[in-house]
């Protein structure tokens, strides 16, 4: 759309009776904040004292209906939508690229219901996720969803990039853990998904805007499962000398029982990041194991852990190391912790059976490395499956090795990123396990799905005819 | 900006983690009350992107209650750089207008309301007290000029253990707004060089206010103005009074959660005395974030250029209370009382630690 001051003006007079004036501005510092997010090349160009696309409009609806009323004058004047959340995003989903109307959702942060009965929480998209968990808390209960990024960002930013926690293969993954939905769509209509998140009234209308990243709508408020405490948490470190010993005993485990926690680090990781914080001095794939629940139940879970585990050659290294990792589990990513600039790095989690993932480990470990002498690569896998799990896999180039110019070094980053999920792809994996799509992986999406992607195309092309939501993020 | 502060901004400039626990952000829930977003627009200014005009309101959008820098376990300190960038805003006179005025008013008067009057209660109250004696009751400018029944009470506390103390007619500002204001400017070390002064005729100063008690006990110290008094806060002093038997414990039957001053519990490490004295009154229980890991409550003098947020930040925290069951709240800094007060409804009862203590 062409804008002009004029029409600048009259739109913002439309957006301000929408959501009230004080709950939309057009400030230099809400443009600003709103186009820096977690993703390296946002971060990168912020360092080089460039200013990312920014947004006309920043607006803060309080509910699905202020949404609504966003969406209608969106599409009236076929402005761009983008929706944030914590902005705690890594692929750059909640950039505006294209400007126009930046809808943050964190005004929608009520808590509608604790219902300890079905064991839900109903909140609006915009909770962080550490307030609702805190809301769990105070009737003895627990989310179950801890991803490091807890504390920072909200329900909908996990629903739109399908997250996922570290107790995940006990608990589940984020789109696992939703009963129902409430969801704005593109042309302001409010949609309610089935009461239950199990049926057979055709296909899950949740898993469609799960994981959307807001090209299809705004998830404005979601029922989130909450679970019992635990009665007792167990953690057991492991040390595996070769990989492949640690991915047969692992999945021979799934087969017998679901842990809460499990964690594998390749030797370089273990030789880095698990050595600086958790202390484990040994050469070596580290593995930390968390089993919970009843008392008796977790007795029989930790005989069984360690009969397998021991089958496989694995070094029991006690509970020692397994707790002081669970304490830190969040201490990885606090910057002087984590890789931050001028180091470039990314992290390219795929997912795969297990007959596959450990040859996409070796896959991406070697197209990277082979392409581009001056990244490390580093790996762990921490969300298991009884069919297969995830690797969490990172390169890191030193500061001295980024292009100062930021367009060569944007064009580095692109690089190495095709060539570590073109390698994951071309091996079975997923072009994204748990961080989404964006704007940094979009080009990828037709290469993974192929003749499938007219789906999303479809979908994109029925739900939001404007083409105004979220435009070239998830390659649509 | 210093190179210190330069590096604490660019380690906060893309990190979130502390996001949950900002009184302001949970509040207002914009984008721009983080301590990450003014983190980005410092690292700007300081590639020279934006100039700190550019950015100065969103500096003085944070309470500087600490909560951000005790959740870093890195170390990384959002406050020390906010308090910087306002102290360079002012030697650049890039101040917002409305702290302009405040700062005016903080020079004038010593107090950032502009007040000269105080109520007549506090006047009866403090004349009873304005012999010279070796404690001296510290009140601070919240207490007298805008909650002059707090003064009164803390008064009577006093009274009520038998502790003979005075009160100054004429109490110099202690420099903990101007503080807050800009920082280490010259203005503020005038301020607590006079009122340091004042402090030093007597061998023990009580400091009702826990915004002066921080002070008085930090920035003093770091900034070389020294108080040969012992200075004690209020909660510590009625702990000992408690101790000693001077003050007797009372069961009023309530029960009651305790709202902390970060200032006590977060800045000077003082979260059991107040707890004790509460627990000779009544039955205490915690809400969520207490201690030193306590949410900031609100208080006056933001009130007086975000009066809406303050209001939410406060009604946020009694959320916090009635989450837990609570309904009553007590409080010992003056000015979240005052907060407090503002929003709280019928089933949240807010009492200072005064009026528990005399069964107000």
């Amino acid at each position: 759309m062409q804008t002009n001051d004029f029409l600048h003006a009259m739109i913002l007079t439309e957006l301000e009776d929408a959501v009230g004036a004080e709950n939309c501005s057009v400030k230099q510092i809400d443009k600003v904040t709103h186009s820096v997010d977690y993703y390296w090349l946002s971060r990168m160009w912020a360092d080089r004292g460039k200013r990312m696309p920014e947004a006309d409009f920043v607006v803060a609806p309080k509910d699905a209906q202020e949404t609504s009323r966003v969406l209608k004058i969106a599409n009236y004047y076929k402005i761009p939508v983008t929706t944030w959340g914590g902005g705690g995003g890594t692929q750059g989903g909640a950039i505006p690229v294209c400007g126009g109307i930046l809808l943050d959702t964190k005004r929608m942060n009520q808590i509608y219901e604790v219902n300890t009965e079905s064991m839900y929480i109903e909140c609006g998209t915009g909770a962080i996720y550490k307030h609702i968990e805190w809301a769990a808390n105070e009737v003895g209960k627990a989310t179950m969803h801890y991803p490091s990024s807890l504390t920072c960002s909200t329900v909908g930013g996990f629903l739109a990039h399908r997250g996922i926690g570290v107790v995940s293969t006990k608990y589940g993954k984020i789109d696992d853990m939703v009963l129902q939905m409430e969801v704005v769509l593109p042309n302001g209509d409010i949609i309610y998904t089935s009461p239950a998140p199990k049926h057979a009234a055709g296909p899950d209308l949740n898993q469609i805007f799960i994981g959307s990243e807001g090209t299809l709508g705004v998830i404005t408020k979601a029922q989130i499962r909450i679970f019992d405490q635990p009665e007792e948490r167990r953690f057991r470190g492991f040390l595996f000398q070769d990989m492949s010993g640690a991915f047969k005993a692992s999945r021979e485990l799934l087969q017998k029982f679901k842990p809460s926690v499990m964690r594998l680090y390749d030797p370089a990781e273990t030789a880095s990041l698990i050595k600086k914080i958790v202390g484990v001095e040994k050469p070596g794939a580290f593995m930390n194991v968390a089993y919970e629940g009843c008392k008796e139940m977790v007795e029989v879970e930790e005989k069984i852990l360690l009969d397998t585990f021991k089958k496989y050659g694995a070094e029991d290294l006690g509970s020692e190391y397994g707790e002081k990792w669970w304490e830190e589990k969040i201490t990885f990513f606090y910057p002087g912790h984590m890789m931050d600039l001028p180091q470039m790095f990314g992290t390219m989690d795929t997912i795969a059976p297990y007959g596959k993932i450990e040859e996409i480990y070796r896959a991406m470990k070697e197209a990277i490395e082979t392409n581009y002498p001056q990244a490390k690569f580093i790996a762990h896998f921490s969300h298991w499956y009884e069919w297969g799990a995830m690797v969490y896999d990172r390169f890191i180039v030193d500061g001295k090795d980024v292009p100062e110019d930021p367009v060569e070094a944007l064009r580095l980053h692109q690089k190495i990123w095709t060539t570590g999920v073109r390698a994951a792809i071309a091996h079975g994996g997923v072009v994204n396990d748990h961080h989404g799509v964006g704007i940094k992986l979009g080009r990828l999406m037709k290469e993974q799905y192929g003749p499938a992607m007219q789906v999303f195309e479809g979908l994109k092309k029925q739900l939001d005819p404007n083409g105004i939501m979220n435009p070239f993020k998830l390659g649509l | 900006m210093t190179e210190n502060s330069k590096k604490h901004v660019d380690s906060c400039r893309f990190c979130w983690m502390c996001r949950h626990i900002c009184p302001i952000g949970n509040a207002t829930g914009l984008e721009r009350n983080t301590a990450r977003a003014r983190a980005l627009g410092l690292s700007l200014v300081n590639r020279g992107t934006f100039v700190l005009a550019d950015v100065i309101d969103n500096v003085y959008e944070c309470a500087c209650c600490g909560a951000c820098t005790k959740e870093c376990v890195t170390g990384w300190d959002p406050v020390m750089f906010t308090k910087e960038a306002r102290l360079d805003a002012a030697m650049e006179g890039v101040l917002p207008e409305s702290i302009e005025k405040l700062i005016d008013s903080c020079l004038e008067t010593g107090n950032a309301y502009g007040l000269t009057e105080v109520d007549a209660s506090f006047k009866e109250a403090a004349a009873a007290h304005a012999a010279k004696k070796d404690i001296l009751l510290f009140l601070g400018v919240d207490a007298i000029y805008k909650v002059p029944k707090a003064s009164v009470n803390a008064m009577k506390v006093l009274e009520k253990a038998g502790v003979s103390f005075s009160v100054l007619e004429k109490e110099p500002p202690s420099g903990q707004q101007l503080e807050y204001l800009i920082s280490a400017a010259n203005e503020t070390k005038e301020q607590m060089i006079a009122c340091a002064a004042s402090l030093n005729e007597f061998q023990k100063v009580v400091v009702f206010d826990p915004q002066d008690a921080k002070v008085f006990k930090r920035e003093y110290k770091e900034w070389g103005v020294e108080i040969k008094a012992e200075v004690v806060t209020f909660t510590a002093y009625l702990a000992e009074l408690l101790e000693k038997g001077a003050l007797t414990a009372a069961d009023s039957g309530l029960s009651v959660v305790y709202q902390d001053p970060f200032q006590l519990s977060r800045d000077l490490g003082e979260t059991s005395e107040a707890r004790s004295v509460i627990s000779a009154f009544a039955a205490c229980n915690e809400m969520l974030c207490h201690g030193k890991d306590t949410m900031w409550a609100g208080n006056l003098l933001m009130k007086e250029w975000m009066p809406d947020v303050i209001l939410r930040v406060a009604a946020d925290r009694i959320q916090n209370a009635k989450s837990v069951g609570a309904d009553t709240i007590v409080t010992a800094s003056v000015s979240e009382y005052a907060s407090l007060k503002a929003v709280a409804q019928r089933e949240v009862k807010i009492l200072s630690l005064e009026e528990l203590i005399l069964g107000i």
